[in-house]
């Protein structure tokens, strides 16, 4: 109940932050607007199975933009007092809590842009949505996780994205491949086994997440 | 003597040598590698000509007999052998009016048995067409292949599309699971250095790590050349091969996140967290997306599973040895980089 208690106090303070400054949402709402009509006037008229890939390759690039901060103001004074003052777990459960949330609203944007400026090959709605929210958590496990560990180590950016790319693969293809079917791409009787790999790579993921980052928030 | 501690070494690089040696040396069992034309009618006279691999058709003489085996287990033998040279030869088969399966285009297989070469099998060989449904019935003189030869030699079974290059079973498969068991020892260094807090398991794990590399880098180019050879180009996209560079890719991260630190302490920590969490992502990478999508490997998308359609006894000989030979040399090869980590680290504290 009180590690609840400060998990909410601490996701409270990240939606707060944001909500005082709206740099990220606003920063990241322009990325995506950009990125869309960069897509649009070059491709003109998307297929869906070109659909498919791109929107999970954006929403992939929009995911390291949004999470490579995630540590960047954890840090100097404010680390140490968080440090006398709470437990790793509950940080990291609260940013990755927050994380998804923002990657699901985040890619909800993207659907509804993609929509807006052209038509919704989805066509398992349900589905879609499911893979949404896996898709938003299995990318801010890995993100948070890593943006953690590059917090670390002062550099930039860059090393955000060599370290996770290779790492979001397996996730990144069991997305295409389930929502290649939400888009009726492919007919696949096996959909609920795909799922439930998916399910088991994020927790897998998020658990071994969980065990190491007290090691990385020690310093 | 050698010392106690050494023996693990020293059995490494004998397995290694012998299999070398075994693996190299030992030759393939005769086999058909074609067969011209390929294809025939029922009731018709078949004339083809035989081409072996590593047989002994003229020394074999009287002893040799060639049969044509359908699926359901009829045969027919031939009624004239005339062997050409050692390689090639020339069989008469009498097909039979109605062909005992009832598809159109049947299939069957040649076999042929000699003292000298022992059975030599070629599946779906020739494609026999049933132009007409039923032609003027006959006395077939079915018979059944037995008392199979046995030459006692020590061979390698010979895979049509394998050839030679069936050998390589021997360097490149050996060399993957020496992989997996030095990024396995990498995780678990990782691990003591985030209990214990010891510098030395954090070399321990980056001499590993750097092992574990090399041997996938040459896990990558054995698998490329054998490519090349049975499936016809270095690279062909195939999800085993993408998902492995994709692992090296992963690994080689690992190296760039060491470079991006100036305290020690610090690095050990952060790159041991990385080491567990990356080698978590190997699991689903390497065991579960690469059986879900069809692949040129064997096991999976319709290949026999690697068991006991692919290993025979005289292989098995040679892969395990194999296997253990390059899974020990992996970890000497380590502890010598992990030796020179330490030195190299011990001349950086001094200057």
């Amino acid at each position: 109940m009180k590690d609840l208690h400060f998990i909410l106090l601490l996701l409270r303070k990240e939606f707060l932050l944001e909500f005082r400054t709206r740099s990220a949402i606003s920063g990241i709402f322009l990325y995506v607007i950009s990125t869309l009509f960069v897509v649009y006037e070059t491709f003109v008229k998307i297929q869906p199975n070109v659909w498919n890939t791109l929107f999970w390759i954006i929403l992939l690039f929009v995911a390291v933009n949004a999470m490579v901060k995630s540590f960047v103001q954890e840090k100097g004074n404010r680390v140490l007092y968080y440090y006398s003052l709470l437990n790793p777990s509950h940080v990291f459960i609260a940013k990755i809590v927050y994380n998804t949330l923002l990657l699901l609203v985040l890619s909800l944007l993207i659907w509804g842009l993609f929509i807006f400026f052209g038509d919704n090959p989805v066509k398992d709605m349900g589905l879609f949505l499911l893979i949404l929210f896996l898709g938003s958590f299995g990318f801010s496990v890995t993100f948070t996780f890593l943006a953690s560990l590059v917090a670390a180590s002062n550099q930039s950016s860059t090393l955000l994205a060599v370290l996770s790319f290779p790492l979001i693969i397996p996730i990144i293809l069991m997305l295409v491949k389930i929502s290649a079917h939400a888009l009726r791409l492919i007919q696949d009787t096996a959909v609920s086994g795909d799922l439930a790999i998916l399910v088991a790579i994020d927790l897998l993921l998020c658990g071994v997440a969980l065990l190491l980052f007290p090691f990385i928030w020690r310093d | 003597m050698i010392e106690k501690g050494k023996i693990w070494k020293f059995s490494g690089v004998i397995l290694i040598v012998y299999v070398i040696i075994a693996g190299l040396l030992i030759p393939l069992k005769s086999g058909i590698e074609s067969v011209e034309p390929s294809y025939g009618n029922a009731g018709e006279t078949l004339k083809i000509q035989v081409i072996g691999y590593n047989t002994h058709f003229k020394e074999a003489g009287n002893s040799l007999r060639a049969w044509l085996k359908w699926e359901n287990g009829k045969a027919i033998a031939a009624t004239e052998m005339v062997a050409l040279d050692e390689r090639r030869m020339n069989l008469t088969f009498s097909i039979p009016n109605n062909l005992p399966e009832n598809t159109e285009v049947q299939a069957v297989t040649l076999l042929i048995d000699s003292e000298t070469d022992g059975t030599a099998v070629l599946p779906s060989a020739i494609f026999l067409t049933q132009t007409e449904k039923v032609l003027a019935a006959e006395e077939v003189p079915w018979v059944k292949p037995e008392d199979f030869s046995n030459n006692g030699q020590i061979t390698f079974p010979f895979r049509n599309i394998l050839g030679e290059t069936i050998r390589n079973t021997y360097f490149h498969v050996p060399l993957w699971f020496g992989m997996m068991f030095l990024f396995l020892f990498a995780v678990i260094h990782s691990i003591k250095y985030l209990r214990k807090g010891d510098a030395e398991s954090d070399l321990k794990a980056e001499a590993y790590t750097q092992t574990g590399i090399f041997y996938g880098l040459l896990g990558l180019i054995t698998g490329a050349l054998w490519a090349k050879n049975t499936w016809g180009a270095y690279w062909s996209w195939d999800i085993k091969q993408n998902m492995t560079v994709v692992a090296l890719l992963i690994y080689a991260a690992y190296f760039i996140l060491r470079a991006s630190f100036e305290d020690p302490e610090k690095r050990a920590r952060v790159c041991a967290a990385y080491g567990i969490f990356a080698f978590s992502t190997l699991i689903p990478l390497i065991y579960v997306i690469p059986r879900l999508t069809d692949s040129l490997h064997p096991g999976s998308g319709g290949n026999p599973a690697f068991g006991s359609q692919d290993l025979d006894n005289t292989m098995r000989m040679v892969f395990y040895p194999a296997v253990i030979g390059f899974t020990l040399f992996g970890f000497w090869l380590s502890s010598l980089q992990f030796r020179y980590l330490r030195l190299q680290k011990l001349r950086e504290d001094l200057d």
